[in-house]
């Protein structure tokens, strides 16, 4: 008979259900993809009962549901850090008792009651060992070092561990605790240059290459790179650990000049002070990177693996992991393409199946679309309740490929959802790469954002050589765009839109083992075109997550500045 | 609407407009219940089984969608939200609140009758706020432009909401349909009832656990300390097994 | 497959004795962790958690209650 574990995370950002048969994993969903509400942290009941139908089973079938983190540790590490900030922490002291005290002190029983799951099954993994598990136990490495780094968990924000081939799998080695923690002094910029915490990095990593770092010796005061190879923040600076608010001091704006005014617009070209913001994010961008280096240099030295595995919300930055493949002593460079809290549910589902229950590993997870699918019939029966204007196609790669060609931009809404926050190829906007204007098309006509944030090319496994200056190390991570290597120089005039303005792109390699529809159609665009390259964003506007079922494309079709939409097989055009 | 119902809020919009920020914060909130109420169509849409109110509840969420767009445009102008934290959340467009509750939406709770009762209260009851704010020209010529612009929609679901509403009363369910209006009315009061009491609530259970703060924190503040930065040697953890697994600590 | 007709739901029992036994864990982590001092602080932070799990419970006349409270 076989097993089921439910993997849960939740209540903080990105809450995520996975559900695993005999360690293999069934379904995998954010909470976010049902609710509608970008980065939702309510316990992802929506996303663990389509699970689990997924699965063909009921709650009483799984073996044990876990949840991704210890919640009695950190409730301990807010109280203690309460007192030792005692008074400034007045104002965050109460907000931060009402969350605990009302809700997520009793989420043994909310589990049980939600989940529909007996207490005695329900088991709790550690935040960072579900990150870390999330990594390791999904890579095709007997062993690695791996590196998790990220906001918080219950005390560790960056911890190193030791991926082992046998149970129980991941050893700790060391760990930088809480309040010095890379993930919230690169939130704290966030907030700093304007944007939302949680959900505006991306922007700070894409202003940062309109940028120049010459707030360098700023940051490493304000990040310290220690002698232990470690770091340390400057405490003094930054306020997460007492603000009920604000994430940094009345000294940062003092240090850097005053803070950028959310919404307001940004024309580094010719405004002084949108070029320091960029400058701003450049340098802090190149401080995360820095300490990235310096933390994989001693988990070299200290563990002598040629793999590094990287988990953590900070593992989504994509610029810092190319210069980690580029730069850094590993060989190897893995990383799971939800490797923020969401994958942590993946990682607590993993370490339970192998570490808990003691199964043996199982092959490396390649192909990451494991969300919803739609049946095509179902489709054209809601466009058709809809009064959508459609046609089906035989051959609707051939037909989209032309479209792209045409200069027209598409939706693109195929086969499984993808796990993680990127599109790969399945709930895309695609576009022609080529010719700047599309890029400005997009954001301000499509996608309905800010002006300065590049756009990533997609492109066949078999060219990406002849594009982008991929590291052998990011060749894993290039498959579900967590690298951002520089495009080749003579190139990039010819993709000018999914050029960034410093040369690089958050690039995509689509192989036609993991991705054979959309490696079809990049490849036809190509063959259309002789560019083999497609512009691929995420299939949502701004503010929401991207589109999960037909009616939310639908949506966003409508909203958006769309030409067309493909959806298993239809080919829907504009309401006249 | 009840004429009681009507001089409150005439006199209530005419102190609270003219207060400094309060329109921008009026007009975000605005926003937010457009948003919200957008996530709710778009579920009934995904969840009625019946084709025809599909396309309506499909529309109607579109109609949503383009309010809030209005609303936060409008907010902005008129000088958004002073809050940078929150300033910074609006500008991403991030939903704050919706009818989704531990993973049920609003027409997963109140079935199709119900649902579409509250959808003709609630457009009814917006449409008779908006032509108060209308008919004393608050707040400025502007927003009265955009409030006007989405009466338009409004009316449009006001009316197809009530048209269905009729239609199961025609099938012979008056009494059920006249019992899930007052469901329905009767639960907007008890809501507000209830946010109200949270609100409360959060001030005097805040005053007490500062109480709390001063008199157990404080006195300990010698005995804490925050964490040094660089490499720390792991806490100590008991050997994995099903169960230390199942420890919460 | 399940033998089980109907999906597990705690009862008012076993859902208070869920939260005793987190409590439990809880004071039980902090004496092992030589924190000790935040067991004053703990205790009476659960002490008002208990009283707003209550007014949770009854939420329409909770502002009367906070009112006395």
């Amino acid at each position: 008979m076989a097993s089921h574990v439910l993997g849960i995370s939740a209540l903080f950002h990105d809450s995520a259900a996975v559900l695993l048969r005999d360690g293999v994993v069934v379904a995998a969903a954010q909470e976010e993809r049902f609710s509608r509400v970008k980065h939702d942290a309510a316990l992802p009941v929506q996303a663990a009962r389509w699970c689990l139908a997924q699965g063909g089973i009921s709650p009483a079938d799984l073996d044990c549901l876990v949840f991704y983190e210890k919640p009695l540790r950190k409730f301990e590490r807010i109280l203690a850090t309460a007192t030792a900030t005692f008074p400034r922490s007045w104002q965050s002291f109460p907000r931060a008792m009402h969350a605990w005290l009302g809700d997520k002190l009793w989420t043994h029983r909310a589990l049980a009651r939600l989940f529909s799951v007996r207490p005695d099954r329900i088991l709790f993994s550690e935040h960072h060992l579900s990150h870390a598990a999330s990594a390791f136990l999904c890579s095709p490495h007997a062993t690695a070092a791996v590196l998790v780094a990220d906001g918080v968990g219950e005390w560790a924000t960056t911890s190193l561990w030791r991926g082992r081939a046998d149970p129980p799998f991941l050893e700790p080695v060391a760990e930088v605790r809480f309040p010095h923690s890379l993930g919230l002094f690169y939130s704290a910029i966030t907030a700093y240059l304007g944007f939302a915490v949680n959900e505006g990095e991306y922007k700070v990593m894409g202003m940062a290459g309109w940028g120049k770092p010459r707030f360098r010796e700023q940051m490493a005061q304000l990040l310290r790179l220690e002698a232990d190879g470690a770091f340390s923040v400057d405490l003094d600076y930054f306020c997460w650990h007492w603000h009920a608010t604000e994430s940094f001091t009345a000294r940062l704006p003092a240090m850097l000049g005053p803070p950028r005014v959310p919404g307001s617009p940004f024309d580094p070209a010719s405004d002084p002070e949108s070029q320091r913001f960029a400058d701003v994010a450049a340098s802090a961008q190149a401080a995360l990177e820095d300490a990235m280096l310096h933390l994989a240099g001693h988990a070299h030295r200290a563990l002598g693996e040629r793999a590094l595995c990287l988990a953590g919300g900070v593992a989504l930055n994509a610029v810092a992991n190319h210069r980690l493949a580029a730069e850094g002593p590993f060989e190897h460079l893995w990383i799971q393409p939800a490797s923020g809290d969401a994958g942590a549910a993946l990682g607590a589902a993993l370490w339970a199946w192998h570490a808990v229950l003691g199964n043996p590993r199982l092959p490396e997870i390649r192909a990451w679309c494991l969300g919803r699918r739609f049946a095509p019939a179902a489709v054209e029966a809601q466009l058709l309740e809809l009064g959508a204007r459609f046609e089906r196609l035989d051959d609707p790669v051939a037909r989209a490929a032309a479209d792209l060609a045409s200069g027209k931009v598409i939706g693109w809404f195929e086969g499984r959802g993808e796990w993680g926050p990127r599109a790969l190829g399945n709930r895309s906007i695609l576009a022609d790469p080529r010719g700047a204007q599309t890029r400005d098309r997009v954001n301000l006509r499509v996608k309905l954002r800010e002006q300065f944030r590049p756009f990533a090319p997609a492109v066949t496994e078999a060219a990406a050589a002849h594009w982008f200056d991929i590291p052998a190390p990011a060749e894993a991570p290039a498959r579900a765009m967590l690298v951002a290597p520089p495009v080749r120089a003579e190139r990039r005039e010819e993709i000018a839109a999914t050029t960034h303005v410093d040369g690089t792109a958050r690039v995509q390699v689509v192989n036609p083992a993991d991705s054979p529809t959309f490696h079809r159609l990049v490849e036809a665009f190509g063959g259309c075109t002789g560019t083999p390259v497609l512009l691929n964003t995420s299939f949502n506007l701004k503010g929401d997550p991207i589109a999960s079922t037909p009616i939310d494309a639908m949506a966003a079709f409508y909203r958006s500045g769309l030409d067309l939409l493909y959806m298993e097989g239809c080919r829907v055009e504009r309401p006249r | 609407m009840g004429y009681l119902r009507k001089a409150m809020l005439t006199v209530a919009s005419e102190v609270a407009w003219r207060l400094p920020g309060w329109p921008a914060r009026f007009v975000t909130s605005f926003a937010d219940s457009e948003r919200a109420s957008g996530i709710d169509m778009l579920a009934a849409a995904e969840h009625t089984e019946r084709g025809d109110l599909r396309r309506k509840y499909f529309l109607h969420a579109l109609d949503e969608s383009k309010h809030a767009a209005l609303f936060l445009s409008r907010a902005m102008a008129l000088g958004g939200n002073k809050e940078r934290a929150r300033a910074a959340l609006d500008d991403s467009g991030t939903l704050q609140r919706h009818g989704t509750v531990e993973g049920r939406s609003m027409f997963e709770r109140l079935g199709e009758m119900e649902f579409l009762a509250f959808v003709w209260v609630a457009e009814a009851d917006a449409v008779e706020q908006f032509g108060v704010y209308l008919e004393r020209q608050l707040p400025d010529p502007e927003t009265h432009a955009t409030l006007q612009a989405i009466l338009k929609d409004e009316h449009f679901h006001v009316s197809y909401s009530r048209q269905e509403l009729d239609r199961f009363r025609k099938q012979g369910q008056v009494a059920e349909v006249e019992w899930s209006l007052f469901r329905v009315r009767r639960d907007r009061w008890l809501g507000a009832w209830l946010r109200f009491s949270r609100e409360f609530g959060v001030i005097v259970s805040g005053l007490w656990l500062g109480l709390a703060y001063a008199a157990m924190l404080g006195p300990f503040r010698g005995l804490a300390a925050l964490e040094p930065g660089g490499w720390r040697p792991p806490l100590p953890r008991p050997a994995c097994s099903l169960a230390t697994a199942r420890s919460q600590a | 497959m399940s033998t089980e007709p109907e999906p597990y739901e705690p009862g008012r029992l076993e859902s208070i004795l869920l939260r005793i036994g987190t409590v439990g864990e809880l004071l039980a982590m902090m004496m092992r962790g030589g924190r000790w001092w935040m067991l004053p602080a703990t205790i009476t932070l659960l002490g008002i958690a208990g009283v707003l799990l209550v007014l949770q419970g009854i939420q329409y006349v909770a502002p009367f209650v906070y009112m006395v409270f």
